[in-house]
């Protein structure tokens, strides 16, 4: 081969090849993998010298390549490691815990339930059964190299459903926003809905990505357990994710663009209440989204890299904490319910507890007074009843589905 | 299999060790195409040709191979890798491994005229299929 000017031949230094080098210049490529604490993101570098030979160590006086970088980080970043992988762990299992407590407050008082709270339920569901997925994949598959080295096939189905999972999330959350954009966009005066093909959108159809990614992935990349996040066949699942994202971002500004231009004039105070339903949403989803737009991006710098790796964390395994939250316990109705809930129990366990210490002279007085309170809070609740009728003899009847306040 | 070249070579050697302080190349060249590379060759006949560049059949002899150059090496006094190694192995690698494909049996993507489709079905199907779920609730309305 032709070269102009002076450089270094070709050679192969024990563990590495190195090509050709111009003289004077310092040539480097990855690490290795072949030794556990080598880290294959760090570079190994060689020098060619002015006078076109392989550097030679002084010590030794032998050609010598540089591997230092290969594992002079690697207890830090195992450390850190250690550090995401517990992070993760506690995020899957506080979101379980909150959706849970989440999902008990929706099924306990009737009152709150309509069409938008069942759309919550199904949703809240489907993120606790990603965090029980996740973190069985975590615990059983993640820290067992043996497991995965004996590659069984139930490794891989547990990946199948870990992926069925996260399509569902996003596709209850795409449930989430055709639901409002029907509600307010297309039909405002609206009766309840069938809910049928929502739930065929959220329950059913992940199946089909999980499924096309399985197939793929057991043909042209079957790596052991599927662990591999080097592929780009892991699109197969977050291409149609991301495109139910974008999709939902497009609906809710929509819906937005309506309420601010065509209801506002007509019939301010609606769309002020419509804004309040449509506020948790818009929020959740681009927090949910954010994730994969940034996939790509991570920073080269050392530092600004562990800083991404902890903010892509936080979004990643904290999510059913955040929709249990701005769904759930950020909602006014849900606050309210619970309030009164808490003061009934006070009023009941206050009334119990005088009936057990009074004397029959002050029982009297007594009973009078918890009269007071018991009355008053069956005043509340006929309110709340004609409030709820009031609302339905008026034209907006949607708003019954729509008065979620958070 | 893997110890009689080892005894082999010692009992060759002991019969054949020259009493010299510094590596004295030529022999060391002679050595290695002699007692290694015999063996090497015997070897990779008896996996035969259309394996060779099956990295998991070949792995257990090539590492002979070279064991058998660093032990040498180390017997004559040499550094070990030197040059001759290097232009030692690039020799054996011409021989036997020269139609074997650059990334080895590692996994890779399906080449894209394959994963493009893969990709954008599933896209596809999901715009569809939302489409049909925002239509099917204006038709519930009873506003199509």
């Amino acid at each position: 081969r032709a070269k102009k000017g002076l450089f270094c031949n070709r050679t192969w230094d024990g563990w590495l090849c190195w090509d050709d080098t111009p003289a004077g210049r310092i040539t480097a490529q990855n690490c290795p993998d072949y030794f556990p604490d080598f880290d294959p993101t760090e570079r190994a570098s060689k020098y060619c010298d002015e006078t076109g030979n392989w550097f030679r160590h002084p010590e030794s006086n032998r050609t010598w390549s540089n591997y230092t970088l290969c594992n002079s980080f690697t207890s830090e970043k195992l450390k850190m490691a250690f550090i995401l992988y517990y992070m993760a762990i506690v995020g899957h299992a506080l979101s379980i815990t909150s959706l849970l407590i989440s999902l008990a407050i929706f099924f306990y008082f009737k009152s709150l339930s309509c069409q938008r709270i069942t759309l919550h339920k199904n949703l809240f569901f489907s993120y606790v059964l990603n965090s029980v997925f996740t973190i069985a994949h975590l615990i059983a598959v993640v820290p067992n190299p043996g497991l995965v080295k004996r590659d069984p096939v139930s490794c891989k189905v547990l990946q199948f459903f870990h992926q069925y999972m996260l399509g569902c999330n996003y596709f209850w959350m795409l449930c989430e926003g055709i639901y409002l954009h029907t509600l307010i966009v297309v039909a405002v005066f609206a009766e309840e809905q069938r809910l049928h093909w929502y739930y065929l959108l959220g329950w059913g159809f992940p199946l089909v990505p999980a499924s096309i990614h399985a197939v793929a992935r057991a043909r042209y990349f079957n790596d052991n357990c599927w662990m591999s996040v080097d592929t780009h066949l892991l699109y197969i699942v977050h291409g149609p994710v991301m495109a139910a994202l974008l999709v939902n971002f497009f609906f809710l500004l929509n819906i937005v663009r309506v309420l601010v231009t065509k209801l506002r004039d007509t019939h301010r105070a609606e769309s002020n209440m419509y804004m309040k339903a449509v506020r948790a949403t818009l929020i959740l989803v681009p927090l949910l989204g954010i994730q994969f737009v940034i996939i790509p991006w991570r920073p080269e710098n050392r530092l600004a890299g562990e800083i991404y790796d902890y903010i892509m964390h936080i979004l990643m395994h904290y999510q059913g904490l955040l929709v249990a939250t701005i769904f759930c316990f950020f909602n006014g109705e849900v606050q309210g319910a619970l309030k009164r809930q808490w003061t009934q129990y006070k009023t009941q366990w206050g009334q119990r507890r005088r009936e057990h210490c009074s004397t029959r002279s002050t029982s009297y007085t007594a009973t009078s007074i918890t009269e007071v309170p018991v009355y008053l809070y069956h005043h509340d609740s006929n309110n709340e009843q004609l409030n709820g009728r009031y609302v339905e003899d008026s034209e907006l009847v949607a708003l019954k589905s729509g008065e979620t306040s958070a | 299999m893997a110890l009689l070249p080892r005894r082999f070579l010692c009992f060759v050697l002991a019969h054949h060790f020259i009493a010299a302080t510094a590596c004295q190349e030529a022999d060391y060249g002679w050595m290695i195409r002699h007692y290694c590379l015999k063996q090497f060759q015997l070897s990779m006949e008896d996996i035969g040709q259309r394996l060779w560049c099956d990295w998991e059949e070949t792995v257990g002899t090539y590492g002979e191979l070279t064991n058998c150059t660093a032990l040498i090496a180390e017997r004559l006094d040499c550094y070990w890798p030197n040059r001759l190694v290097d232009e030692f192995f690039v020799a054996v690698h011409k021989q036997y491994f020269r139609n074997c494909s650059p990334s080895g049996r590692a996994l890779h993507d399906p080449p894209n005229g394959v994963l493009c489709p893969f990709i954008l079905l599933p896209v596809l199907v999901t715009l569809l299929m939302t489409a049909l779920v925002v239509w099917r609730s204006k038709r519930s309305e009873g506003i199509v």
